[in-house]
């Protein structure tokens, strides 16, 4: 007498037709749920903190005064231009400097009062960046033939050692007490 | 005569066999993209605009900072005190030597604000800042 069940074995298979349909789903999900914001800005370095710094004396020509006063005006060593106007002023200045050695370039000191608005500040800082900027593309064209950005490291390297960005973040008077 | 419409032989299927495939590679991507730590912001803010904005390239490295509309700070999930900035930046510091901080800064802000916390920053030797902006078109 035999007692054991027999079991009718089927073909053992896991139903793959919703497979595309679960894969879906959770497709969906990461693709809401994924924030692509690539982070935008102007990019600057801080000097370091040293308590009583020493000033050095800079040559005149050497440097571009930016002042943005609690007005929203600018001032460009002394004189009242506008926004847009920066970069053309700054532009030249950048370029006659371009073969000198690298203790000689342009500084440009951007000083700003404690009520100036931030926002005031940032479009004057993005027309510095911007000629600077601009003067790198040229550079590069006339040296590579291709704008700075489709150079290799070595020849990035070349332009930025040559057009250095020197923006010095001069403090409000209020601060130094 | 009769005329009798002539059909292709060929089935006209399209194999999906491979779909599971394929939907799941694209779904490996986003996995890997994707950054779930996301940090409830807890300021209102308006960034301003600029044009010769930079992409900061390595995401890791990026520690942000947020000042609102009404001047309260934010750093991580919390609101913070000006004060506190330069601990908190610290302590950012030996973890990360390198990092970036993302001055996520509202566009009516004094500078005068602006240039308390750089100072705090500078004190916590986090130097590498980068001021947050949209792209203006």
């Amino acid at each position: 007498m035999a007692l054991i069940k027999k079991k009718k074995i089927l073909g053992a298979a896991i139903p793959t037709g919703s497979m595309a349909d679960i894969a879906f789903l959770l497709l969906l999900f990461f693709l809401v749920a994924t924030v692509i914001d690539v982070d935008t800005g102007i990019g600057l370095t801080l000097p370091e903190f040293i308590e009583d710094a020493e000033t050095v004396p800079v040559s005149k020509d050497r440097m571009a005064a930016l002042l943005i006063n609690e007005n929203g005006d600018v001032l460009l060593d002394g004189n009242v231009i506008s926004i847009p106007q920066i970069r053309t002023n700054l532009k030249p200045r950048i370029e006659s400097k371009i073969e000198l050695d690298s203790k000689k370039k342009l500084i440009v000191s951007v000083k700003t009062d404690r009520k100036t608005n931030y926002n005031r500040y940032i479009q004057a800082l993005d027309q510095v960046k911007l000629s600077y900027f601009e003067v790198r593309d040229e550079y590069s064209e006339s040296k590579f033939g291709r704008k700075f950005i489709n150079l290799s490291k070595e020849e990035q390297d070349d332009v930025k050692e040559k057009i250095p960005i020197i923006i010095s973040l001069a403090e409000p008077e209020a601060v130094k007490k | 005569m009769k005329f009798s419409k002539k059909r292709a032989s060929t089935k006209q299927e399209i194999p999906t066999s491979s779909m599971p495939d394929i939907v799941f590679m694209l779904l490996l991507f986003f996995m890997v993209t994707t950054t779930l730590r996301e940090v409830d912001v807890l300021v209102s803010f308006k960034l301003p605009e600029a044009k010769a904005v930079e992409k900061i390239e390595n995401k890791r490295l990026v520690s942000y900072l947020w000042v609102g509309k009404d001047s309260r700070v934010q750093i991580n999930d919390n609101l913070i005190k000006i004060e506190e900035v330069k601990n908190i930046m610290y302590g950012k510091r030996q973890e990360l030597p390198n990092v970036i901080v993302s001055l996520r800064i509202d566009r009516s802000i004094d500078m005068g604000f602006v240039t308390d916390i750089q100072q705090e920053l500078r004190k916590a030797y986090c130097l590498r800042i980068n001021y947050s902006t949209t792209v203006k078109i």
